[in-house]
């Protein structure tokens, strides 16, 4: 029993680190723009695809690979940002409807790009960790936990301790006042695009070796973000760590020790439960719900 | 830290209008016509309709792909001769995305737009949307899914694949040929496939005395991470681990995961599309010995007697040259299916619907893929609509597929049968069950 346990607590912080990195991004394009980004997932998706266009037809380094994607997805963010976002910045219906099209359109373009079926992406390493004969870790999944603790360590430190953080800070928390100080908004919501485009893009490709690379891969991944975002607090980065470790581990414990199927809905009735006994999420306050 | 959001309030019309906007968008796109019509009074059109994109494209579009080939070189030998006449055939497709809706605005569109002689279909999830045109229209349709069968279903075939009643044959081939594995686990998506496709497996398993350690794991559709199915699916220790009618995008990962957490056992799958990639993802020694039910048409053994598909070797080998790396199960069935719909047609002297249907029925047999077969399926599908005869048993075998016997479900059936219906009544998978 131990040895399950054990397993099931590593397969749980895998889990748990992949989804952290969508929902922050998630969360802060939520809390900086106001804007709900239905093309998240596909953000996702698209970092995905880079390691397929990369590494898998290229062979060019994983590691530049990740950091192309990274870039590249981010730089998407920015695209979306100049042409839906800014232009509906009043219209937040307006920004989550053009990005339920967004959505569409990268789901052709990956389906024309690439085609229909699961593109098929080579092992980065097939070395496993063997704590005992039962108790084993990738060193695949290693990669993803110990790059979601940098990514989202190295995000901490920006937005704490550099100007640039504390203008992201400033205008999410009032924009009037901010602009008054001399803060950009078009600069902040820039920022905050690229850096949660980005990181939903580094997880797909962090975890593209791990997944079924697939035009429409992007749909679980934005509905576990979505319960994270709302179990943590809409707009809080630490609540959607600490609701993404949470739902991790829920939703693997369960899977391992009843089904998948329970699983999901036990996900949905911890959100239920959550918006039942505070609505604002765990660490959400009721000015952002 | 703390990041206010900046949603101003938005009306409730604006929300409904913003919408439904969308959604006529949405279905004005779908209902656009595929292709610009023919007039040629000498062309069948056969319509396609299946999902070409969306998760589940790749049991749809590959078939696609092979009836293309096929209509080339039927067409190429002097086409369909009806009544003395020699006719053309072309596909007209419309992606149904698997979308029950988008299905019966497809299957209307190419019955009055196209002019369609005969519709095929994947079947499952779509089947419910366009029944109703079938009732209305008497077009013949097929579906690779017999559980869509029912008394009702009287212009519904399943000419070539018999899921997932196939599958007892490679768990009869695995008892016999390693007496020695005697506890199974299993796992599944939780979807219209997997269960029928579960209660068949139980029924197998029992048959053939192999104990099952536990319940049958299911999984959402939706999951990405498959570490912990297998995490539980190794905790027994069972000797065979069975992933039931997984879709090639879970049966990819769930390997390579009973690969990276040492899984040493025996594993038997209804397919395993794209087993190349796998044996990249994991090793050519993890593989051995994998056994699942679709063999590649460049078996030897798909040119012997008694095998009815036309010139197997050569289809895979010119779907090979155009479509590299995109055989799977469904590429040539199809294609199958349509040597079925030629023969009856042929035989009829007639390409309407009724009429090609009574002569592929007519006496009770026909020509299946994998060999003569009957008619079938009134115990499990409430009517003899479904072509059962032999299937073949697939083993990986040093890096390629190979098949190993051509087994009977009949045969099987008859010493199995009320087996399998309880299994099927307990997953509520019978016909009369269905809703």
């Amino acid at each position: 029993m131990f040895d399950l346990l054990a397993q099931t607590v590593l397969n749980a912080c895998y889990s748990a680190s992949y989804i952290s990195l969508v929902a922050v991004g998630l969360v802060l394009i939520f809390g900086v723009m106001g804007i709900v980004n239905f093309a998240h997932g596909e953000l996702f998706m698209v970092g995905a695809y880079v390691v397929v266009a990369l590494y898998s037809n290229y062979d060019i380094p994983y590691v530049l690979v990740a950091a192309i994607g990274l870039v590249f997805v981010g730089c998407i963010g920015l695209l979306m940002e100049r042409t839906m976002f800014r232009p509906l910045r009043d219209n937040p219906l307006g920004g989550l409807v053009a990005s339920i099209g967004f959505l569409m359109i990268l789901q052709a373009l990956a389906s024309i790009t690439f085609g229909v079926r699961m593109a098929f992406v080579p092992p980065v390493t097939q070395d496993v960790i063997e704590f005992t004969d039962k108790i084993r870790l990738p060193l695949q999944r290693l990669y993803v936990i110990l790059a979601a603790v940098g990514f989202l360590t190295a995000l901490w430190l920006f937005l704490t301790r550099t100007r640039f953080g504390w203008a992201l800070r400033a205008s999410a928390q009032d924009p009037e006042a901010a602009a008054l100080q001399g803060i950009s908004i078009t600069q902040t919501a820039k920022i905050a695009m690229f850096i949660g485009a980005a990181l939903a893009g580094v997880a797909g490709v962090l975890t593209a070796p791990l997944i079924s690379v697939n035009p429409h891969m992007g749909h679980s991944v934005i509905i576990a973000a979505f319960i994270v975002v709302i179990v943590g607090g809409v707009g809080s980065l630490e609540g959607a760590v600490v609701a993404s470790i949470a739902y991790a581990f829920v939703h693997t414990f369960v899977t391992t020790f009843f089904d998948g199927v329970i699983a999901d809905i036990t996900g949905l009735l911890l959100m239920l439960l959550v918006l039942i006994v505070k609505p604002t999420g765990l660490f959400g306050t009721a000015d952002r719900a | 830290m703390n990041l206010k959001s900046m949603i101003t309030g938005l009306s409730r019309r604006g929300f409904l209008g913003s919408v439904a906007s969308f959604a006529g968008v949405s279905t004005l796109g779908a209902s656009l016509p595929g292709r610009a019509l023919a007039a040629d009074d000498n062309v069948i059109k056969i319509g396609f309709l299946a999902p070409l994109t969306g998760a589940v494209a790749a049991w749809g579009k590959p078939g696609l792909d092979g009836c293309q080939i096929w209509a080339e070189w039927v067409n190429k030998a002097g086409g369909i001769n009806i009544d003395g006449t020699a006719h053309t055939v072309e596909f007209v497709s419309y992606d149904n995305e698997y979308d029950p809706a988008k299905a019966r605005t497809g299957a209307t569109k190419l019955i009055r737009e196209d002019g369609v002689k005969f519709i095929m279909m994947l079947g499952g999830d779509t089947w419910p949307g366009v029944m109703p045109v079938a009732e209305q229209t008497g077009m013949l349709f097929s579906t690779l899914l017999p559980s869509d069968l029912s008394p009702d279903t009287t212009t519904l075939i399943a000419p070539a694949e018999v899921h997932p009643v196939y599958n007892v044959t490679g768990v009869e081939w695995l008892a016999e040929n390693k007496p020695e594995l005697k506890t199974a686990v299993m796992c599944a998506q939780d979807d219209a496939l997997g269960l029928p496709s579960v209660a068949t497996y139980l029924a197998a398993f029992e048959a053939a005395g192999i104990e099952m350690l536990d319940e049958p794991l299911l999984f959402d559709p939706a999951t990405t991470d498959f570490a912990p199915v297998v995490t539980r699916l190794m905790s027994g220790n069972p000797d065979i681990i069975c992933l039931d009618t997984c879709y090639s995008d879970y049966v990819h990962p769930i390997c390579e995961q009973l690969f990276q957490q040492g899984y040493k056992g025996q594993i038997i799958s209804c397919t395993a599309d794209f087993y190349d990639q796998m044996i990249e993802k994991t090793s050519k020694e993890f593989m051995e010995g994998f056994i699942f039910q679709f063999p590649d048409f460049d078996d030897p053994a798909m040119e012997a007697e008694g095998i009815n598909f036309k010139h197997a070797n050569a289809f895979y080998a010119e779907y090979a040259k155009r479509f590299p790396g995109q055989w799977g199960a469904v590429s040539w069935e199809y294609a199958a299916v349509m040597d079925l719909w030629k023969a009856a047609a042929e035989t009829a002297g007639s390409t309407e619907p009724d009429a090609v249907l009574t002569a592929m029925l007519d006496d009770g047999k026909g020509m299946h893929a994998f060999g003569e077969a009957d008619w079938w399926g009134k115990d499990l599908f409430g009517i003899d609509h479904a072509l059962v005869g032999n299937w073949p048993v697939v083993v990986i075998e040093d890096g390629k597929a190979h098949v190993k016997a051509l087994k009977s479900i009949p045969a099987w059936y008859d010493k199995h049968g009320e087996l399998l219906k309880k299994y099927m009544s307990d997953y509520g998978q019978m016909w009369n069950q269905r809703t």
